[in-house]
């Protein structure tokens, strides 16, 4: 009697763990309830990394569940990536993908339908979809809410203006909206080699002067294809608006910028920026990390923000730089299912908020609303919202990786004086009309700029 | 140095002949053709696993058009399109004019200041140990670190060398940045870090010369420099040719210093070979026409490396 006695309050002991944990398992603490598989997710070095890197830990605390970063250089990331997803069992599980290169793995058949992992899986409402580039319609090759959700945006980077305060304040200045009150103010604050009027990225890279150039092509109305929503990838680099659009970003290098823009990365604008040197920038916003940092900055409280200039009538046209994270095809199902137990628990407004606060840049529409946003540290955040409305994707296909290096040349030796704008423009149009031709997208090109 | 090899190599043979000698009269009974092939099968199949396949493959690679769908590779067949299309290729033209420049440049830069440095250094008695170590520290840091200490120095806005060249009245220069100068400051920093390597092994050859040439020399009372253009020189000459061969292979390989300090710019000035094989290859993701590129980089390196041989060759023979 006594034993079955024990054994029946044994079995009731069981019945009651099971629905304590199963209470558990309905509440913030659910992050415990189930044993997750450790993986490793591949980025790069960025100076976002500190604040991703701080929510991971947090992540890792609150759920006990193991992640792994394996950090690398820009392009190495990619490297990597690459020989990951092409193995025939992959190394890495979660991909952190940059805007230059999520198409050709998307494309590529490399990573994996979130909904195809677990069907329940639904991107927050307030996640920015940065012009729908989480979505892979794979048949019409084009990324469209109708297609797949493949990726969940880590970080939506975009550029934003950054000025000095301080010397606006002293020369009675107003925010610039438009190109030339942009010129203008950065005219008055020019005083080399002290300060310049505004400080570009002109040097050849991964994703470089490209990416700097954007706002200007965009916010004249250019753009480099005339609507590749639509697959038309007609080549309209070198029309009137380009033009303008290069023109205006040559005079303010060689009137009111660096003297050696040409040979000036992101990471170079950034330290003109923090040592004072720069009156004007239009840099990605995760550099607003080091702006009030007191360790790396001597313009602490100094600089502002606002929504990249653009022509009056004219949209800005700010380039997402953004990162997404999509799941590899070639990994194992429980690292499949643990890389999408972190990105469901990434979305959440409390994961976002302490992203935030940890110097990253959220990607939830809820934060920039919250009362955080309305703190002196996070002044950065009303103005890319506001921007992040206009953000644009130059590259939507497979091959951007293809494109993107001449971009660069062309556009590094128009910087550097060896092209003029027409000839930059012109020989860029070409050569991307002819590998847009060889892969045998619809097509075609302008008469040449005289 | 050559006759003491020979006269060690020749002991060390007939040392080795008499230990294995009962082990080969019983090695030629099994029949020597197959004893032979047998042993030196494992060598050779190592070597064909490690350089022959992979080259075998890139060639294979280069005729074919290489994307990807569904996570797979489609290989589609060029021909020779990519040979061809390289003749037309600017980027590889400039890459591989401005690689012999810097090749030619920086090693001259680095057999010159060697060779001198190893002449000083090797009548230096006292010190040995602190000298060479203070000169092979440039070859012991990793090219990263290279990359980075030099970037910072050559900084337009911040660099300790138009500091140095502002204390005497000059303007700052854009040292990396400027079309005229960015070639010429990557082979400095290429000419300061592998310049220690000549050294070195220009100073192994000059201690392994035999004195006893000089001394009848100064018997027949040649001065200094009559020394070192018909002694040192001729006698150094296989040294000086194995060291350009090496120099020179590694000099048109330069990849690092350029993706540190440059990236290949500004527009072309540093584009060397290497950089464009990387952009085509890796950058632009274009595996077959950056095989052709490579297979075509590889004829070259191994031509190089085939006539230094062959002056080496005749350089030895006329010593």
């Amino acid at each position: 009697m006594t034993g079955r006695a024990e054994q029946r309050f044994s079995r009731r002991g069981v019945l009651a763990g099971t629905a304590a944990i199963a209470f558990l398992g309905s509440t913030r603490f659910g992050w415990t309830a189930a044993s997750i598989a450790p993986f490793t997710i591949v980025i790069n070095q960025s100076p976002w990394l500190d604040g991703f890197r701080k929510t991971v830990e947090l992540y890792e605390k609150e759920t006990g569940n193991q992640v792994e970063l394996d950090v690398n250089p820009f392009a190495g990331s990619l490297e990597k990536q690459r020989n990951s997803v092409r193995a025939s069992s992959g190394q890495y599980d979660l991909l952190m993908m940059n805007s230059g290169w999520f198409a050709e793995m998307y494309a590529g058949g490399f990573v994996e339908a979130l909904t195809d992992i677990d069907s329940s899986f639904k991107l927050d409402p307030s996640v920015y979809t940065l012009n729908d580039s989480v979505y892979f319609d794979a048949k019409a090759k084009t990324m469209t809410p109708s297609g797949k959700l493949m990726s969940v945006p880590i970080q939506p980077l975009i550029p934003i203006l950054y000025y000095r305060a301080d010397l606006y304040k002293s020369a009675g200045l107003e925010v610039p909206e438009t190109f030339d009150q942009l010129e203008a103010n950065a005219r008055k604050l020019n005083n080399p080699p002290k300060t310049y009027g505004i400080v570009q990225r002109g040097a050849r890279g991964g994703y470089s002067v490209t990416w700097d150039f954007y706002p200007y092509l965009g916010g004249f109305g250019g753009s480099i294809y005339k609507d590749q929503t639509a697959g038309d990838y007609t080549v309209v680099l070198n029309n009137e608006k380009g033009r303008a659009a290069l023109d205006y970003y040559l005079r303010l290098a060689r009137e009111v910028g660096h003297p050696k823009t040409a040979s000036l990365d992101q990471a170079e604008v950034i330290q003109n920026l923090v040592t004072g040197k720069a009156a004007h920038a239009i840099a990605v916003v995760s550099a607003q990390a080091q702006m009030d940092d007191p360790t790396k900055s001597a313009v602490v409280d100094k600089i502002e923000y606002a929504v990249p200039t653009h022509q009056p009538g004219i949209n800005p046209a700010p380039p997402v730089g953004h990162w997404l994270g999509g799941i590899a095809r070639n990994v194992p199902d429980d690292r499949k299912h643990a890389a999408l137990q972190f990105l469901r628990w990434f979305q959440t407004r409390d994961a976002q908020m302490a992203l935030a606060r940890a110097g990253a840049i959220p990607i939830s529409a809820d934060v920039y609303r919250s009362p955080l946003a309305e703190e002196r540290k996070f002044r950065w955040m009303k103005p890319l919202a506001k921007a992040l409305e206009y953000s644009v994707n130059p590259f939507q296909f497979a091959e951007s990786g293809e494109v993107i290096p001449i971009m660069e040349l062309g556009l590094n030796r128009a910087v550097a004086g060896e092209l003029t704008s027409v000839q930059a423009l012109n020989s860029l149009a070409e050569q991307i009309y002819g590998i847009m031709s060889k892969y045998g997208y619809k097509t075609a090109k302008l008469e040449p700029l005289r | 140095m050559n006759e003491k090899m020979e006269a060690l190599a020749s002991s060390a043979s007939t040392a080795a002949r008499s230990a294995v000698g009962d082990f080969s009269s019983g090695r030629a009974r099994l029949g020597e053709p197959l004893w032979k092939w047998a042993t030196f099968s494992p060598a050779l199949l190592l070597m064909l696993g490690l350089s022959v396949l992979p080259v075998a493959n890139l060639v294979w690679m280069s005729f074919f058009n290489v994307t990807w769908s569904g996570g797979k590779a489609i290989w589609n067949s060029v021909g020779i399109d990519h040979y061809r299309d390289l003749v037309g290729d600017g980027l590889f033209g400039v890459g591989l004019l401005n690689t012999f420049i810097f090749a030619a440049g920086a090693v001259f830069g680095q057999m010159a200041l060697g060779f001198l440095a190893a002449l000083l250094c090797s009548r230096i008695s006292r010190g040995r140990v602190l000298y060479r170590a203070v000169f092979i520290l440039p070859i012991l840091i990793p090219g990263i670190v290279v990359g980075a200490i030099w970037k910072l120095m050559l900084n337009y806005d911040f660099g300790i060398i138009n500091e140095l060249t502002g204390m005497v009245g000059l303007d700052a220069w854009d040292w990396l940045g400027s079309s005229s100068t960015a070639l010429m400051s990557v082979m400095i920093v290429d000419i300061w870090h592998w310049t220690p390597f000549c050294f070195l092994l220009f100073l192994a050859g000059l201690e392994s010369l035999p004195q006893d040439v000089y001394e009848a020399a100064q018997i027949d009372g040649a001065n200094a420099w009559q020394e070192f253009f018909w002694i040192t020189l001729p006698m150094m000459s296989s040294t000086i040719a194995v060291t350009f061969a090496f120099r020179s292979v590694l000099a048109f390989k330069v990849f690092d210093e350029v993706y540190l300090l440059t990236g290949g710019g500004p527009g072309t000035a540093t584009q060397v070979v290497s950089f464009t094989l990387y952009q085509r290859f890796f950058s632009e993701n274009r595996m077959g026409y950056g095989a052709a590129m490579s297979v075509v980089v590889i004829f070259v390196v191994s031509l190089m490396l085939v006539l230094s041989l062959s002056v080496k060759r005749r350089a030895g023979s006329t010593s």
